[in-house]
């Protein structure tokens, strides 16, 4: 962990009370991080919708297989224990996790996961989602960056829930509301691109994000411009990669 | 842990409940017109108007319970702004505790102060949307500035999402049967979403008639809408234009 950078992030991650914040970008930021701070493999962020099912927010990594695990977690899974109970819920290795979350951990080992830590979005009595970190060699983190990764969360969950002025309960149903159907108009410009341009779902967003990035623009904006046809799909290929890849 | 996000599940169903036995008590089927009338009585609003989109810029009023919810509806549309329209295009709840409110009257110059003269104190606007496929919006309203609890909050949504899902069969032309409406549809699956996207891209045509060509093709196949999707995402099936 770089602690130059881990300040940073904390920093970027408090910085939520500027004009144009938008929820999704801000918890890609967060999963990032997380990937390139704590040497996991990929990071997910679920969110609970207002029928309480949870829903994915932010991926660092968008196959479909992870996606599944993400899904998955409506029936079982860390996640879905750690939003349950407000506690951080871990297993270091899953190909012999037993009959915790059979089918959860089926799907993560076919994934190629050998770890996962699930940190509840917690602020007091709210329970707003949790934070997925997954890792392909099995083994504890060290307890060292589990707090300080339980902290980036906390953080943000505070970024996300702070009183911005007396209506805050209001603001935060509207922009957790805007930001899950946010999510809804990536997957659905995603499913456009990939089939228009014939390549993945994590081409797809790569290509979105680049776009997105390289054009200072928020996702759920270029999602909605390329799904109204005011961005061409073949422009999204025309700008070039971006310097942070995430980490597969 | 009691929390006010996680509180959710319990409340859909409790408000599909409530509407089932309203329909019961009076010999009805479920439609748009009782979802807003149990509403009312179970949120304790003084009306609500729905409002459906036809057309990029266009909206028309498809039920009112009183005189005001449409009185509001038609006010945003002769002055050209509000809640509802700013629901609509940020995909988000608009909630305005207050019409009269300083910050209210500047945010909507030519409509709040009219909505305060005609009698609305605070107003709630609830976009129905799928992503891009953007339905309509739920407006509900109190003749008094009043905050909602977040009970409320969570009981409107979930309104919000069952008045959705029963204009969506309704688009789709599918019968919303008691088994597949207490099943709801799997809008937490992120392939569902990729499917419409692609099936959209296939067909050229809009996400909405996407989403359409989806469902109508599950159901006469008799599979989970899921299962088609995945089908679709993994590039198993592939739609072709009539």
């Amino acid at each position: 962990m770089g602690d130059e950078r881990l300040v940073e992030t904390f920093v970027e991650l408090a910085d939520t009370l500027t004009a144009d914040f938008d929820v999704i970008d801000f918890l890609h930021v967060l999963v990032d991080r997380c990937v390139k701070l704590f040497d996991v493999d990929a990071a997910g962020l679920l969110l609970a919708a207002p029928d309480g099912k949870l829903q994915l927010i932010a991926s660092s990594n968008d196959q479909v297989r992870v996606l599944e695990l993400f899904q998955l977690q409506n029936d079982q899974g860390p996640c879905l224990d750690a939003f349950a109970t407000g506690r951080t819920t871990s297993n270091a290795d899953l190909a012999n996790a037993g009959q915790r979350w059979p089918r959860f951990s089926a799907a993560a080992t076919d994934a190629g996961f050998a770890a996962v830590d699930a940190i509840p979005m917690r602020l007091r009595n709210d329970v707003i989602g949790a934070l997925n970190l997954f890792r392909v060699r099995p083994g504890s983190l060290p307890d060292q960056v589990l707090r300080t990764a339980c902290a980036l969360a906390d953080v943000a969950t505070i970024g996300l829930l702070q009183e911005r002025s007396i209506r805050h309960q209001e603001i935060i149903t509207e922009q957790l509301q805007r930001a899950l159907n946010s999510r809804v108009l990536i997957e659905q410009a995603k499913g456009l691109i990939a089939e228009r341009l014939h390549i993945d779902m994590d081409g797809a967003f790569a290509a979105l994000r680049g776009y997105a990035r390289g054009n200072n623009l928020k996702l759920s904006a270029v999602a909605d411009a390329v799904i109204a046809g005011r961005t061409s799909t073949y422009d999204l290929l025309g700008t070039p990669t971006p310097p942070h890849q995430p980490k597969r | 842990m009691a929390t006010t996000s996680n509180r959710g599940g319990d409340r859909g169903a409790q408000v599909r409940l409530w509407v089932a036995e309203h329909a019961a008590a009076l010999g009805v089927r479920v439609t748009v017109q009782l979802l807003c009338e149990t509403a009312v009585a179970r949120l304790g609003m003084s009306g609500i108007a729905l409002t459906l989109r036809t057309s990029l810029d266009w909206s028309e009023t498809r039920h009112c319970t009183d005189l005001l919810a449409g009185r509001l509806a038609e006010l945003q549309v002769t002055v050209g702004e509000g809640p509802c329209m700013d629901a609509q295009a940020a995909g988000g709840p608009v909630l305005v505790a207050d019409l009269d409110a300083p910050e209210n009257q500047r945010r909507w110059p030519l409509f709040a102060p009219l909505a305060f003269e005609a009698g609305a104190g605070a107003l709630f606007a609830l976009p129905l949307c799928v992503g891009a496929v953007r339905v309509g919006v739920l407006a509900l309203h109190q003749i008094r500035a009043t905050w909602l609890e977040p009970a409320t909050v969570t009981d409107s949504l979930a309104f919000a999402a069952l008045t959705l899902r029963l204009l969506l069969d309704e688009q789709a032309d599918l019968p919303s049967s008691d088994g597949e409406w207490e099943q709801g549809l799997p809008l937490h699956d992120p392939q569902l979403h990729q499917a419409t996207g692609m099936v959209a891209a296939q067909l050229n045509v809009g996400m909405r008639d996407a989403f359409v060509r989806l469902r109508a093709r599950a159901f006469a196949a008799h599979r989970p809408l899921i299962e088609v999707a995945t089908d679709v995402v993994a590039r198993r099936l592939r739609f072709e234009s009539e």
